[in-house]
């Protein structure tokens, strides 16, 4: 009888030590990257580095993925709670199949997609492309895009001669004359201007955000699981991410210095660099209608009907509405 | 080469003595020239100089970090490939049936390109290491059991005989007559799982993971830091050939009667 009122009081002391250690501990969440850290990957970082998560009580663990229907899937089968992500993506996914997975915040109200292409080649505008040699990475989701952007600028597929190469050696191949112009995002900008300026060319971008395809693009997702059980915890988190991406884009130095302390391989004047010329994707015309972090319920629409047109999916397939939650953000 | 060659100066003989090196830094200089003369930007192939500076562009820590990363999935990957391919051919060589059941399933699984399995594991059991060990594992661990079933089953029949008219239990045929005479194949499947340990770790790294050469390599593209990717080749390639010696090591200092004996 004694020995068993010793194990229960021993017992429940241990039971108390840990319900005591896990009240002191901060929430922990796992995020989301959809691609290697970079610029437009730095709020995350910096709300770490500034304090921002740890005002919040949060522990933020950062996982990196490698594209956007990769984070997706991370985030629906549990293994990350939030993350960075396309929300074209996520509404494609979610017309194809029952993906647990909800937009909670926007973050680039236009989509970073465009064509580069150098001085030296002629090529002024979208229409200029016509007969011209393209190159493009065999996943990216601009590619999704491409007949889109070119019916409207009135060309069509066959009117360009499209190739596709690992992203890394677009623009090399673009600097060597391998091909005429390529398509990236326009986060790319600040890299590709060092190589060509290596190499004494002058570069050219035209954003397809400025001839007609005017989309949601990356946001803040989060999995459904985690929306429904740590409800409280889901509202901080975007209350200090928020703050992270206001920081972020008003003091790209610092958030270069702060991603670099997290990430040594980075360059902080790079990611610096980048933060600025992705700046007009974040704080734009639209932002400042609607309100930074909301989404439209007509552009969600205008951005489902892109993509489903893009996918070839039907636009009846889902209601855009349905793929959004914004009631967790700060009020 | 015809052994009884010997050179007769003495600058003759260093040059032959040193000939792999010399053919080595040879290679390097011929690179170094082809970049300098060609004007070959780095981003098409760095220079040997431009990588040899981009080692230090890293510091140290990270270095050791990333490779501290890479080395620890491969050998834990080995390990479970050992612990896993050895008892699979004892079973495989004792039972007809096993074998014949077994075989088939074994060459699926070693014909299934890891590349394309790699993400499904991830989503399966997460981005922490078991998945990256798992992916290790299944990339090495079939060498190792054609090379151990192969060693076991040429065991000179006669021996078998031998001990099976002594009335030698099965368990003693297996370990002191039939893994002896494995262990010259046993450790030539070893060599190349633990090369293609490094591969699978690497592997692994490309699809999901925070540090590790192969992520490391991958980062360094994407930022177009060529140089300081061929500089996480180089690593890699050291720490392969240094795996590769380490078995041989091994089996010199375990089982030195197992190696081909010299003229």
């Amino acid at each position: 009888m004694k020995a068993i009122i010793k194990s229960s009081l021993r017992l429940s002391l241990l039971a108390g030590l840990i319900s005591s250690t896990s009240a002191m501990a901060a929430d922990k969440v796992t995020f989301q990257l959809d691609w290697l850290p970079g610029g437009d990957k730095a709020p995350v970082y910096v709300g770490v580095q500034q304090g921002f998560f740890a005002e919040e009580d949060l522990e933020v663990k950062i996982a990196s993925g490698r594209g956007s229907t990769d984070a997706l899937t991370k985030m629906a089968t549990g293994q990350s709670d939030i993350g960075t992500s396309d929300v074209g993506a996520l509404m494609a996914a979610k017309a194809q199949s029952d993906v647990p997975v909800t937009a909670v915040f926007s973050y680039f109200t236009q989509a970073p997609h465009a064509f580069f292409t150098l001085e030296s080649s002629g090529i002024t505008s979208i229409k200029d492309l016509k007969g011209k040699k393209v190159a493009t990475s065999p996943f990216t989701s601009s590619n999704a895009f491409l007949p889109l952007v070119l019916k409207q600028n009135g060309l069509s597929e066959d009117d360009i001669k499209l190739v596709k190469s690992d992203p890394g050696a677009l623009a090399p191949m673009m600097i060597t004359g391998n091909t005429d112009a390529i398509i990236a995002w326009v986060t790319n900008t600040a890299l590709y201007e060092a190589q060509a300026g290596g190499a004494g060319k002058t570069l050219i971008e035209m954003p397809w955000s400025e001839s007609g395809l005017s989309l949601y693009s990356s946001s803040l997702l989060a999995s459904e699981r985690f929306l429904e059980e740590r409800p409280e915890v889901a509202k901080r988190f975007i209350k200090a991410f928020a703050k992270a991406v206001e920081f972020t884009y008003a003091n790209p130095d610092q958030a270069g210095a702060d991603l670099h302390k997290m990430v040594p391989e980075v360059d902080a004047n790079i990611v610096s660099a980048q933060i600025k010329s992705i700046y007009n994707l974040v704080y734009n015309e639209i932002t400042e209608a609607d309100g930074f972090g909301q989404f439209s319920p007509d552009r969600i629409q205008t951005t489902w009907k892109y993509v489903a047109e893009a996918n070839g999916l039907s636009e009846e397939a889902i209601d855009p509405a349905t793929a959004i939650n914004t009631t967790f953000q700060p009020e | 080469m015809n052994p009884t060659y010997l050179p007769k100066s003495w600058l003759a003989q260093q040059v032959n003595r040193f000939a792999p090196a010399l053919f080595f830094i040879g290679l390097v200089l011929l690179w170094e020239l082809v970049c300098s003369v060609g004007e070959v930007p780095n981003y098409i192939l760095p220079s040997p100089s431009a990588i040899f500076s981009a080692f230090f562009d890293v510091e140290m820590s990270r270095w050791l970090t990333h490779l501290w990363a890479t080395l620890r999935v491969a050998l834990m990957g080995f390990a479970l490939s050992i612990a896993i391919a050895i008892p699979l051919s004892i079973g495989m060589m004792r039972s007809e049936l096993m074998n014949r059941v077994l075989y088939p399933a074994l060459i699926v699984i070693q014909s299934t390109p890891v590349v394309a399995v790699a993400p499904l594991i991830i989503v399966l059991l997460g981005t922490d290491d078991p998945s990256r060990v798992l992916i290790t594992c299944l990339i090495t661990f079939f060498p190792l059991v054609v090379s151990t079933t192969t060693g076991m089953l040429e065991t000179p029949p006669e021996m078998i005989e031998l001990s099976q008219s002594l009335r030698a239990p099965r368990y003693r045929e297996t370990w002191q007559i039939r893994i002896p005479y494995a262990i010259p194949h046993i450790f030539s499947g070893l060599r190349v799982s633990i090369t293609l340990a490094i591969i699978g770790a690497v592997v692994a790294e490309f699809v999901a993971a925070e540090e590790g050469l192969g992520y490391f390599i991958q980062f360094s593209t994407s930022f177009f830091k060529i140089p300081q990717a061929f500089a996480g080749l180089i690593f890699l390639s050291i720490i392969s050939l240094l795996m590769f010696k380490s078995i041989q090591w091994i089996q010199m200092w375990l089982f030195p009667w197992s190696l081909p004996k010299k003229k």
